[in-house]
C-alpha cells in the first residue's frame, strides 16, 4: 500500500510540472557557466594545454561553483511553490496518502532534473568542445563525473527541498543555494568537502580538477551522500508530521 | 442515529488567544450540518482539527467512530472530502488536469472526472487554465474535488463565498441533495444565518470559539416563539395589575412582552387593563427572526 501510494504521488507530481517555467530555467541556466567556461578556456589556451580535460577544468568552474547549487535551489523552490500556492497544502495534507508521500516525490522529482540537468551539460561541454576545435569525444571520464556530480547534488537537493518547504519566499533559499555553493568551494579546498552537501557535488564533478580527487574516497563520497539525503528527508518529513499546516 | 463527527474538548490555542475553546461538536449521519458564526469564530481552525490539518492544544476528534490521530490518519481521509478556507488549485494547470492529480491521489478511476464536472457544470471549461477560471468557477472546481470518489463525508467550508446568487442556490441544492442521493453527511460552514437555514438539518453555532448553540433547525426556530406585545398609557400600573393576575412578563423598551395565550386570556388582560383605568394602545403578535435569536445567542457581541 506505502509503496503504490509513492508511485501515484510520483505520478501526481509529473501532472502539476506539466506546462510549467522551470523548463525554461532548466535549459538556460546550464548555458551561461558553459560559455563562461569555454571563453575562459580559449582565452587560455598556452597554458590549458590537456584538451578536453582542460575544457572540464574551466567548465565546472563555473557550472559546480556558482551555477549548479542555485539551479537545485530553483528547482526545489519552484516544486514547493506549487503547494504553497492557492492553498494546495490542503489539498496536499488532505489527500488519503501517508505523510512520506507527500515529501519523497518531490525529491524523485528533483533527483530526476538534476540528473537531466548533469545531461544537458554533458552535451553542451560537448558542443563547446567541437566548437573550440577539440578532436573526437570528450573521455569517458567525463560521464562517471557527471553521474557521481548527480549524486553529490541529491544532497543539496535534499537540503534545499527543506528550505524552500519552510521558506515561502522563492528566491530566498535560492540565494542560500549560492553561499552554499561558495561556502563549499571553500570547504572542499580545505578539505572538508565531504562533510557539507554542497561541496559533494564539486567533489563528485572533479571540478576544476584534472586528477581524480576522489580516486581512494569514492566509498566515504557515497556514504556521505547517503547521509545527508537520509537527514534531510528525515527532517523534512517530521515537520510535515508535527506542524500545523498553514495553506495562505 | 450514528455520528459522524465527535468532538470533546477539543481546543486550540495560538500564542494567549484561544481560537476554539472546549468544542464538543456532534455531527450526526446522513445529516447537512449548518456551522455557523462570524467571521474569526473559529469555523475554519475547528474544521482544520478534524482533517488533521491543525493539531489540537487539548481534546479530540473522532470521525466515522475512529480517533482523528497518525494511525487513523489515511482510513479517515479516504472517506472525506474537503474544500477549507479557499479552493486549493494549480493555476497553470487545466480544471481537467487538477482532477486528475486529486484521482491519483485518491487512487479512484479518471472516469469519475466527467461525472463530478457535470455535476458543478464546469464541463466546457475543463480544458481552460485555470488561473483565467472566475473565482466562481474556482469554487465550483474546488467542491468537484471534493465530491470526486463519493466520500462518505464532506467538509465545506465557506462554499458559496464569490459564486453569483444564481450559483449559490445551485450549490445550495447540489448540497441539500447530497446526503440522499450519495448518503454523504455534509459538514457546511457560513457566516450567513439564511444560508444555513436553507440548507442544514442540523446547526451549530460558533462564537468566539465557543459552540453556544447545537440542535436540529427546528429547536432554533423554537427560539423564535411568539410573544404579544402590549403597550400601555400607564406601563407601571400594568405592570402591577398583570402582576396580580398571576401573569408572567418581560418589559421591554416601549411595552410588555407576554408568553403566547390563548385569545380569551389575552382579552380577559386587556379587559382588566382597561378596567384598572390603563388605556391599551397596542396589543400585537410578536415573533423573533433569526438573527435576532443569533444576537440573543451570543449576548448581543456579534452579528452575523
Amino acid at each position: 500500500m506505502g509503496e503504490l501510494a509513492l508511485l501515484r504521488c510520483v505520478r501526481a507530481e509529473k501532472i502539476k510540472i506539466r506546462h510549467s517555467m522551470v523548463w525554461l530555467f532548466f535549459l538556460i541556466v546550464p548555458v551561461l557557466p558553459a560559455i563562461m567556461g569555454t571563453g575562459n578556456y580559449m582565452m587560455n589556451r598556452e597554458v590549458l594545454q590537456s584538451e578536453w580535460y582542460s575544457l572540464w577544468t574551466q567548465h565546472t568552474l563555473f557550472y559546480s561553483n556558482f551555477f549548479y547549487g542555485p539551479l537545485i535551489g530553483i528547482y526545489c523552490s519552484y516544486l514547493w511553490r506549487l503547494e504553497h500556492l492557492n492553498y494546495n497544502w490542503n489539498h496536499c495534507m488532505t489527500a488519503p496518502v501517508p505523510v512520506e508521500c507527500i515529501f519523497l516525490p518531490k525529491l524523485v522529482q528533483v533527483f530526476k532534473m538534476t540528473f537531466l540537468t548533469q545531461l544537458w551539460t554533458w552535451f553542451l561541454y560537448f558542443l563547446c568542445g567541437k566548437y573550440a576545435g577539440l578532436p573526437g569525444l570528450p573521455p569517458i571520464n567525463m560521464l562517471f563525473w557527471l553521474i557521481r556530480g548527480a549524486c553529490g547534488g541529491m544532497a543539496a537537493a535534499s537540503l534545499q527541498l527543506v528550505l524552500s518547504m519552510k521558506i515561502r519566499s522563492f528566491a530566498l533559499p535560492v540565494g542560500i543555494g549560492l553561499a552554499g555553493s561558495i561556502g563549499g568551494l571553500l570547504l572542499s579546498n580545505g578539505g572538508f568537502g565531504l562533510f557539507w552537501p554542497y561541496s559533494l557535488m564539486m567533489l563528485g564533478m572533479n571540478a576544476n580538477k584534472y586528477d581524480d580527487v576522489l580516486s581512494s574516497q569514492l566509498v566515504q563520497f557515497a556514504l556521505s551522500c547517503a547521509v545527508f539525503v537520509s537527514l534531510f528527508s528525515y527532517m523534512g518529513i517530521r515537520m510535515l508530521k508535527r506542524q500545523d499546516v498553514k495553506a495562505a | 442515529m450514528e455520528t459522524m463527527i465527535e468532538t470533546k474538548g477539543l481546543t486550540k490555542r495560538y500564542g494567549q488567544r484561544l481560537s476554539v475553546s472546549r468544542l464538543e461538536l456532534s455531527v450526526p449521519t446522513g445529516c447537512v450540518y449548518g456551522f455557523l458564526g462570524p467571521n474569526g469564530a473559529g469555523k475554519s481552525t475547528t474544521m482544520k482539527m478534524i482533517l488533521g490539518l491543525v493539531k489540537p492544544t487539548e481534546g479530540r476528534v473522532k470521525v466515522l467512530g475512529a480517533e482523528m490521530n497518525s494511525r487513523n490518519r489515511l482510513a479517515i481521509l479516504k472517506n472525506t472530502g474537503s474544500l477549507i478556507e479557499s479552493p486549493a488549485y494549480y493555476g497553470h494547470l487545466s480544471g481537467k488536469e487538477n482532477l486528475q492529480i486529486i484521482c491519483t491521489l485518491k487512487n479512484i478511476p479518471e472516469k469519475e472526472i466527467g461525472h463530478v464536472l457535470a455535476v458543478v457544470r464546469l464541463e466546457n471549461q475543463q480544458h481552460k487554465k485555470v488561473s483565467h477560471y472566475s473565482l466562481g468557477m474556482k469554487q465550483r472546481l474546488g467542491l468537484a474535488c471534493a465530491l470526486l470518489g463519493r466520500p462518505k463525508l464532506l467538509l465545506l467550508d465557506e462554499p458559496t463565498n464569490g459564486l453569483d446568487p444564481a450559483g449559490i442556490q445551485e450549490i445550495r441544492e447540489l448540497i441539500i441533495s447530497l446526503p440522499e442521493q450519495y448518503g454523504m453527511t455534509v459538514l457546511v460552514s457560513s457566516h450567513l444565518l439564511g444560508e444555513i437555514d436553507q440548507m442544514a438539518d442540523q446547526v451549530g453555532i460558533i462564537d468566539q470559539g465557543k459552540l453556544i448553540f447545537q440542535d436540529r433547525l427546528e429547536a432554533l426556530h423554537e427560539h423564535s416563539r411568539k410573544k404579544i406585545y402590549i403597550r400601555t398609557m400607564n406601563q407601571g400600573l400594568a405592570e402591577q395589575i398583570l402582576s396580580e393576575k398571576g401573569i408572567v412578563y418581560e418589559t421591554s423598551e416601549e411595552g410588555l412582552l407576554l408568553p403566547e395565550m390563548p385569545d380569551s386570556r389575552i382579552a380577559g388582560c386587556v379587559s382588566r387593563l382597561v378596567s384598572g383605568g390603563v388605556g391599551v394602545i397596542r396589543v400585537e403578535e410578536r415573533q423573533k427572526n433569526l438573527e435576532e435569536i443569533f444576537l440573543g445567542l451570543t449576548g448581543n457581541r456579534s452579528s452575523l
